[in-house]
């Protein structure tokens, strides 16, 4: 049943795609695009980025010469931004050219990382007695989050890399059907972003705090160099993660609010600015919560637990996260691994290792 | 024909003729079941109690509230979201006012159906992220929920993609899963938007013949 | 579908009437209902959600009833048959795990009563006879004697004689053309027989007559706990021959759960006719004699007291301000758990629960719950508990887990402080 279903969506979904390119004559502009006569504009009063002044006029008398010509709208008299051509050229030959690669990259490391080490499994297996790791509220806010995140990497890669990696690809028509739907797309789901960070980090932020144990921990390798790393609530790895969410979240959503409200500032070079910072956070963003997926997905065996059901099995606790269980359970893990509770039903092969 | 008016006339009459007359038959269906009469003296108006019900439980308890926040905030953050956008946007009271009802009423200023909508969508995503993370909805959910949740959501997803309105194809692909869900829904959870009040109706009817103030 | 399971299934088809039908086409699988069950509360075990114990009930309604179920079986679209070994898997959740409390019915959005339509399950139970052997055994008792625990009228009498001694008032049994016929359960006469003597002294005050008859004295209805609706209707009818062969006006129900839901509101249903009698609360009957200042209240318990809100009497009863009268003018120091009145929580031995030695550890973990809710006032000395099956379980309950005060019932208490002559 279900997978019929699953068929006909697909089918619908590939008839669709077909329908695009053929329906490319039915575009019309936005309501508020600028094509009408002057003297309609005039009298009807749309509003552009110049208030109701006609652009043609304007552009005529900038280029064949015309004296008294007044603007309405920006203040600052300012014709033409010499800055914006340094603004279009780090686009044009930074972000735009490299941001996709720094993207294929980080999966080309993933796939790497997987082919060498494999998937981090559990050394003692799993014992089949589980500990609370994250409640409801923490589950809900991080698939709240993600769910948000997704959509909005989605439609932002679209925006941003669409015009030169998808629409040589579908034609410029097709392409600029995906480019509007992705705009609103992005433009209305911005918000419920900032929302889902203020959410996400007023939850997350207990025990995310840097520790001496943490230097430690980097010092290990995570446990990839010289054997066991000692680790709280979160390792190095998921602090540095949280924190780059924060602070990469702030940028991204104090330019997005700017770019989605641009009367909010005067300077334009506040909004070019913005268009930069907002790229840079957003592949950062991208790349780093890749590996995020891939550690907590395939990575690692029992890391995907903690956020569906949100309890984790115990030899996970134990070998990833010690002190944390430590201090959850008031059990203290003998040197070899193994936590003092030996009586206990089902406590099969605890992590054991020894450093070799 | 093109896709467009595909969509919008034949489908779309097609859709909501099964919406309606499969609502009508589930819901006069259910009424006809019937009930006996009751014979114990009444101590207090089944009928008032009939409509008390149905206003009673519009508003959760104090004393379960604490317990299932996400839930309310979600669930009517969802409702009232959805409600404003679907009755109070300005491309939807046109297509009532030229398609189905022949009349018109002013429409949110764009920002109000915008926020509306991102209400709708947070309360949508939160319950549904609900459901698979909370181990009780885990249990007694089944396909018809996630379908229904999903359905609903593409509907809006589309909507919102079809934002700018310069696209015929975006409005058809909305209009497409607008279709598809009026006629998932009479046979599906989603009646329960008609349902509910039949519920607790008959609820609030037993507790207002018992004297019961709720 | 086995024999067993198609007796269960059409007698589930037999009960849905348009109510749980409307039940069943609105659950939306929120399940905030759990959040209202003190089993789930207790153990955090979703399978305590009380939508998920109705789910073989609205399975065989999805099949075979529900509006437009004919085309969806045509498209494979409906639930399969319900099985024996589902039913038998789901016999505890229907009978171990739920009191029919109805506090799930007041949390849900939709306004399903739950709890009703978990009574008209145990219906197909019954047909099917995969019955918990507790709740059997009380079920053949009262078969036999009237009273689930084989209480006679031997026993009775023997008590009635003692409290006769105690008070010197007598008791009159059968009085034809008396007032009032009071119903006793099983529960008071053998545990705390002094509610017959309160009894004596109250109505003597208050000037009115009253009886108990020989042949039906016996006010808790195992039926309904059990989900025999034939039984049910044969112990109504017992009381209701009685009681019009006495020609009583009133049939007093007293201090126990189900009994007053089974005769004052279901009882007319059951045997197809209304009653030529009212049928009254004790408590309902005692704060109409105090506002109508027939029963003075003398001087006040000053013992620190609080109110267990019997699921069935108030929830589920609709007697939320009665109660409270009758205690303002009995004690002193009274004070109000967290959440009491109609949301309060059920005691966990209700619905035949307590007669079921299956469910004890399950209860007992419940009742905890209540422990806490009294606990959490600080320095109660006494519980008011007008209900006798709940004053067992919290007699026993405070037991097992060494807490200490006394659980009192409110007839008593009111016959305590009246005011002396």
């Amino acid at each position: 049943m279900l997978h019929r279903l699953i068929a006909a969506i697909f089918f619908t979904a590939l008839m669709l795609m077909s329908l695009s390119t053929a329906s490319a004559q039915s575009v019309r502009p936005p309501a508020n695009a600028v094509n009408q006569p002057d003297s309609e504009q005039e009298r009807v009063g749309t509003s552009n980025t110049l208030g109701t002044q006609s652009q043609s006029d304007y552009w005529r008398a900038l280029r064949h010469g015309k004296s008294g010509i007044s603007t309405t709208g920006r203040n600052d008299g300012l014709l033409i931004q010499s800055q914006g051509e340094d603004w279009r050229l780090i686009r044009k030959q930074y972000i735009l050219k490299y941001s996709g690669w720094v993207l294929v990259g980080v999966i080309a490391l993933l796939v790497l990382f997987f082919l060498i080490r494999g998937r981090i499994r559990l050394k003692g297996g799993r014992s089949g007695k589980t500990i609370s790791r994250f409640s409801l509220a923490h589950r809900t806010a991080h698939w709240f989050m993600a769910s948000v995140f997704i959509m909005l990497a989605i439609s932002g890669l679209l925006i941003l890399l669409g015009r030169i990696a998808l629409a040589p690809l579908i034609g410029k028509g097709a392409y600029a059907i995906m480019a509007s739907a992705a705009m609103q797309g992005h433009n209305l789901f911005g918000p419920l972003f900032i929302i889902a960070l203020i959410w996400l980090v007023w939850l997350f932020i207990p025990g995310n705090f840097l520790k001496m144990v943490d230097l430690k921990w980097l010092a290990k390798g995570g446990g990839l160099i010289g054997g066991h790393a000692s680790a709280g609530h979160y390792n190095f790895g998921e602090k540095v993660w949280f924190w780059f969410v924060v602070i990469g979240g702030l940028a991204i959503s104090v330019t997005g609010i700017l770019l989605e409200f641009p009367w909010l500032v005067e300077n334009l070079l506040f909004l070019q600015l913005s268009t930069i910072v907002h790229g840079i956070a957003a592949v950062g963003l991208i790349a780093f919560a890749l590996g995020h997926i891939y550690i907590g997905t395939l990575g690692m065996e029992g890391a995907l637990d903690s956020m569906t059901t949100g309890d984790v099995d115990i030899n996970w606790a134990i070998e990833h996260h010690d002190l944390w269980y430590e201090e959850v359970t008031g059990k203290p893990i003998n040197k070899s691994g193994e936590d003092s509770d030996d009586d206990s039903p089902g406590h099969a092969q605890v992590y054991t290792q020894s450093r070799s | 024909m093109s896709f467009l008016k595909f969509v919008e006339e034949p489908l779309f009459y097609f859709a909501a003729a099964v919406f309606l007359i499969g609502a009508l038959w589930r819901v006069i269906g259910i009424i006809r079941i019937g009930r006996k009469p009751d014979l114990a003296p009444a101590k207090g108006s089944g009928t008032a109690g009939f409509i008390a019900g149905n206003l009673r439980h519009f508003v959760p308890r104090n004393i379960f509230a604490k317990r299932t926040w996400i839930h309310i905030i979600g669930g009517y953050g969802f409702h009232f979201g959805l409600f404003a956008l679907l009755l109070f946007a300005a491309p939807h009271i046109k297509f009532f006012d030229e398609r189905i009802l022949g009349i018109s009423w002013p429409a949110l200023p764009r920002w109000g159906f915008i926020i509306a909508a991102q209400f709708a969508f947070a309360g949508l995503i939160m319950l549904w992220v609900r459901r698979f993370s909370d181990p009780v909805m885990r249990l007694i959910a089944d396909w018809d929920d996630h379908i229904s949740s999903w359905l609903t959501f593409l509907v809006m997803l589309t909507g919102c993609l079809a934002l700018q309105e310069s696209h015929d194809i975006l409005k058809a692909i909305h209009m497409l899963f607008v279709d598809v869900w009026l006629i998932y829904f009479p046979f599906s959870r989603l009646m329960h938007a008609v349902t509910f009040f039949l519920s607790r109706g008959y609820t609030g009817a037993t507790y207002g013949r018992k004297g019961m103030t709720l | 579908m086995s024999a067993v399971a198609k007796k269960a299934v059409d007698k589930f088809l037999e009960v849905i009437d348009a109510d749980v039908a409307a039940f069943a086409e609105s659950c939306v699988h929120c399940g905030e209902c759990a959040e209202a069950c003190h089993f789930y509360i207790a153990t955090k075990d979703p399978k305590y959600t009380p939508t998920y114990k109705l789910f073989p009930l609205v399975k065989a309604y999805k099949r075979h009833k529900a509006p437009l179920s004919g085309i969806k079986k045509m498209l494979g679209l409906v639930p399969a048959e319900v099985t024996e070994e589902e039913l038998r898997e789901w016999e505890p959740l229907v009978y171990d795990s739920c009191t029919m409390c109805g506090r799930c019915t007041l949390v849900c959005p939709m306004g399903i009563d739950i709890a009703g339509t978990i009574r008209k399950m145990r219906e197909g139970y019954v047909a099917a006879e995969i019955v918990p052997e507790g709740l059997m055994a009380a079920a053949v008792n009262a078969e036999r004697t009237g009273s689930p625990m084989g209480v006679t009228l031997k026993a009775l009498s023997a008590q009635i004689k003692h409290q006769e001694d105690e008070t010197g008032i007598p008791v009159e049994i059968d009085k034809k053309g008396a007032d009032y016929m009071a119903l006793l359960s099983s529960m008071e006469i053998m545990g705390f027989p002094e509610i017959i003597g309160a009894y004596s002294k109250l109505f003597k005050q208050a000037g009115l007559t009253w009886t108990i008859s020989s042949k039906a004295f016996e006010a808790t209805n195992v039926g309904v706990q059990i989900g025999s609706g034939k039984m049910a209707k044969m112990l109504v009818q017992r009381v209701v021959d009685a009681a019009e062969e006495l020609e009583v006006k009133h049939v007093i129900s007293p201090e126990c759960g189900h009994a007053y839901g089974a005769l004052r509101w279901a009882g007319p249903n059951m045997i197809g006719r209304e009653f030529s009698f009212k049928v009254v609360h004790i408590i309902e009957l005692l704060d109409q004699l105090r506002s109508e200042g027939r029963i003075p209240a003398g001087d006040k318990d000053t013992r620190r007291m609080t109110l267990h809100d019997p699921c069935q009497i108030i929830r589920r009863g609709g007697l939320l301000a009665e109660p409270r009268r009758l205690l303002d003018d009995s004690c002193s120091d009274f004070v109000e758990m967290e959440g009491a009145g109609i949301a309060n929580l059920c005691c966990g031995g209700g619905g035949g629960v307590s007669a079921n030695p299956r469910a004890e550890e399950l209860q007992l973990a419940a009742f905890a719950q209540k422990l806490k809710q009294i606990n959490d006032i600080g320095g109660v000395e006494a519980v008011v508990v007008p209900c006798a099956n709940c004053r067992t379980v919290f007699e026993d309950g405070l037991d097992e887990l060494e807490a200490d005060f006394e659980v009192i019932g409110l007839g008593e208490l009111v016959a305590e402080t009246l005011a002396a002559k």
